[in-house]
């Protein structure tokens, strides 16, 4: 009997656990639900649809639109394009952001002022990005023209957003410009968390500053650099909002994304069942690209 | 501390993070992806102060209507005296239009009091956005307001738009020029009743540099090209074009086509029958053109960067490094509200010039480019079961042909400079020289031949306006431009 009654409790306890468990789940989950399960799911619905986003009448042709996708040239240029920025945003970004946390973290508390200088980028909206670098680069007054008009002592045209390969280029500079200070801080964050008495032992030891951060604190930050690397990943495969109001993904097609060129199809073209196709495509490939990203460093680890 | 770090980031991240997403919205950028702005421009870049005026005219208008309705005496359709709710959308969120808009909507639900108009300005940049995703979740307005061309077939194919050809005829109506009408049809019937205003489009021109020069108004093609080469020679660039926007290059090319074959072949083009094709002759005469002054350097350096939402067209023109700039007519009241001296001084328009050799041909060389509407409202009042809502369909019909455009507004249309596309409002009842000019080229024009980008088919317009950036830049040779376009519209033709 007493037996029986503590079975009871402790199924008791975990029927009360579970009940306030799924209390505190069920707003987040709903939210989930309605916001990214279903509108994930109704997109590969309707990618099975001849539909122009508006009409009530949908057709329903199967695969057609899939079919469409693996022979759609403009998709794979926008894809390759999405590579490109992806290679480029954690070749620049990461380094770049290590570099300004280390130096940061070696300045202590006099550096200040510059973390938060340097943190500002990633503070303004990316549309207002767009804007600014687009009157600064513009070749009719910019600052880049206007320089070069400066010393060449004659009318010089820089074209950094008019021309196909310098538009795709110049738009993942200025994403680096965006995003760096998000990673800086993210390192700093990650410095902080490395027991300051490994640092006074390597110390101790003579380890020079240098030999410190390459041989203990960048192992130390392995962990991060590959949450790092996934988010630049993930970020630049889906990338939208500052190219769209940098160049729409021109100048003729050089700066389109998988995500302008969906945007573009779904709400300018009346094909929202072909957009949607591209929308699952790029769900699919990104996932698959992140999987094999980790499961490649996870190899690594191992070692 | 570290602690503290991390979560002052994750602060932070959260806080950007949801500014952006706010920020995706609703943000109302200038950078707008298609034509939308010329269009808007139209109506609402007029310099501001012609709303003081605007607004006077409203209270004497309301003064005179107090004493019965408007459409007493009118052969318009009797309205229910049941409560009904209209909701309009259009793009006036900024004044002139929106006084003048605002005004026809007042004087309307004034003199029916048991009809309330929601009138929705939204952005221009996101309209047709928002209403493509309006419709599909069952939200569209009863009466919107668009541009016409494919997008207005697209929503009357999906069902979204009423066919008022019989009401039109049978009840009383400004009288609309033929092209704002043929403008507001489809498959030969009325889809919608234009309130706007048109815009032509031709070339403005600084008279100061063309006195210098010793240079007179080129009257065909060729003195056209004897013009530019002097201006280039004198340190000048011919064309201030800003071509990043893409419809402002297309002006050219549309011209050339129409100046050298007419509507002929643009429609033989758009049908893609009996030989039809964007490689027919008058396209490859405008493309190589085209390219023989980019070579030459009759326009900007950077042409694909510059931006006509920027105006950036016209600072060349302000700044005197270019001299001509082939335009919408909505131009002169956005020149003038930045310098009205400036503008009185320095700006003169001339008509695209003749192509000789086809005119001798017998090609008419009076096809004008640009909107004869500028915006038209459609109406969406349909029964759940899909039957027409008669009452509520009267009700905006009679709103947009009696309160819009009529005489108090279209008086506070020209008042800002815009020119009514109903027929009387011709070039005497506009003062600025250049829009009178503009005014007259419009209506002596034999044919008026809609922007490429409203007129086609939304996917070809993507294809088009990205040609034109390969035009201008030299990236793809003539024929296979006209090669891209052709596919595009086939593909399109075969999706219909």
């Amino acid at each position: 009997m007493g037996k029986g009654k503590k079975v009871g409790l402790a199924q008791a306890k975990a029927k009360s656990t579970a009940r306030a468990a799924s209390v505190f789940l069920a707003p987040a989950l709903l939210l989930i639900a309605i916001f990214i399960v279903y509108p994930v799911i109704d997109t590969f619905l309707i990618s099975g649809y001849k539909w122009n986003g508006i009409s009530v009448d949908r057709i329903y042709i199967g695969l057609e639109n899939w079919n469409t996708l693996l022979h759609d040239e403009m998709f794979w240029k926008s894809f390759s394009h999405n590579l490109i920025v992806m290679v480029f945003s954690i070749l620049l970004q990461i380094p770049l952001g290590m570099a300004l946390a280390t130096y940061l973290d070696a300045g202590g508390k006099k550096f200040n002022a510059f973390k938060v200088i340097w943190f500002l980028p990633y503070l303004m909206s990316s549309v207002a990005i767009a804007f600014l670098f687009n009157y600064a680069l513009a070749t009719n007054g910019g600052i880049i023209s206007s320089l070069a008009t400066l010393i060449q002592g004659k009318r010089t045209t820089i074209d950094l957003l008019g021309t196909s390969p310098n538009a795709l280029y110049t738009v993942i500079g200025v994403m680096a410009w965006q995003f760096t200070p998000f990673y800086m801080v993210y390192f700093i964050a990650g410095y902080g968390n490395i027991d300051t008495t490994i640092y006074e032992a390597a110390v101790i030891d003579g380890a020079t500053r240098w030999q410190y951060i390459k041989l203990i604190a960048i192992p130390l930050l392995g962990p991060i650099f590959k949450t790092a690397c996934t988010m630049s990943l993930i970020g630049s495969l889906k990338y939208f909002d500052m190219i769209w109001n940098m160049t729409q993904g021109g100048p003729a097609g050089s700066t389109e994304l998988m995500a302008t060129y969906m945007y573009k199809l779904s709400f300018q073209q009346f094909n929202m069942g072909y957009g949607s196709t591209v929308a699952a495509g790029m769900f699919l490939l990104i996932t698959a690209i992140a999987l094999l990203f980790n499961k490649v460093f996870k190899v690594k680890e191992d070692y | 501390m570290n602690k503290k770090v991390l979560a002052t980031f994750f602060a932070t991240v959260f806080t950007v993070t949801t500014l952006a997403g706010c920020g995706g919205g609703s943000t109302a950028t200038p950078a707008s992806n298609d034509s939308d702005s010329k269009a808007a421009e139209t109506t609402e870049s007029t310099d501001t102060t012609a709303s003081n005026d605007a607004a006077e005219t409203t209270e004497t208008a309301d003064a005179s209507t107090s004493a019965g309705k408007q459409t007493d005496g009118k052969n318009v359709p009797e309205l229910t005296t049941e409560p009904l709710t209209i909701t309009l959308w259009d793009i006036a969120t900024e004044d002139p239009g929106k006084s003048t808009q605002e005004a026809a909507v007042q004087r309307f639900m004034a003199d029916y009091p048991n009809i309330t108009v929601e009138q929705v300005h939204q952005q221009n940049d996101t309209y047709k956005q928002q209403l493509v995703v309006a419709m599909s979740s069952g939200q569209a307005p009863d009466m919107y307001m668009h541009w016409g061309g494919g997008p207005m077939a697209e929503y009357y194919k999906s069902g979204f738009a009423n066919d008022i050809t019989d009401m039109y005829a049978k009840y009383d109506h400004p009288e609309f020029i033929d092209a704002a009408i043929a403008q507001s049809s489809y498959d030969g019937k009325l889809l919608a009743i234009p309130y706007g205003g048109l815009s032509g489009c031709d070339i403005y021109y600084n008279k100061t540099i063309f006195a210098e020069l010793g240079l007179e108004v080129p009257e065909t093609i060729d003195e056209l090209e004897d013009v530019c080469a002097k201006l280039k020679e004198a340190g000048y660039i011919p064309f201030a074009l800003a071509n990043a926007s893409k419809w402002t290059g297309s002006m050219y090319y549309m011209y050339l086509v129409a100046r050298h074959s007419g509507n002929a072949e643009f429609d033989a083009a758009y049908t893609q029958e009996n030989g039809g094709s964007f490689n027919s002759p008058a396209f490859k005469f405008a493309a190589e053109k085209i390219q023989d002054w980019v070579k030459k350097g009759y326009f900007p350096d950077g042409v694909n960067s510059l931006t006509a939402d920027d105006n950036q067209d016209r600072a060349l023109m302000y700044d005197g490094s270019a001299a001509m700039m082939l335009h919408g007519s909505w131009q002169s009241s956005g020149m003038k509200a930045d310098n009205e001296e400036w503008y009185t001084e320095n700006i003169g328009i001339f008509r695209f010039p003749e192509d000789a050799e086809a005119k001798a041909n017998g090609v008419p060389q009076n096809v004008e480019i640009g909107t004869a509407i500028g915006n038209g409202f459609s109406f969406n009042c349909f029964n759940s079961d899909g039957s027409v809502d008669q009452a509520k369909l009267d009700a905006c019909f009679v709103l947009a042909t009696q309160y819009y455009n009529d005489e108090t507004y279209n008086n506070m249309q020209v008042e800002v400079g815009a020119i009514p596309s109903i027929k009387g409002y011709g070039a005497e009842t506009v003062d600025d020289p250049n829009d009178k000019y503009v005014a007259d080229v419009f209506f002596s024009a034999s044919n008026v031949q809609l922007w490429y980008d409203q007129y086609l088919p939304a996917s070809v317009t993507e294809v088009h306006k990205n040609c034109m950036t390969e035009l201008f830049g030299l990236e793809k040779t003539p024929e296979e431009i006209g090669q891209e376009e052709d596919d595009a519209m086939q593909k399109a033709l075969a999706e219909q």
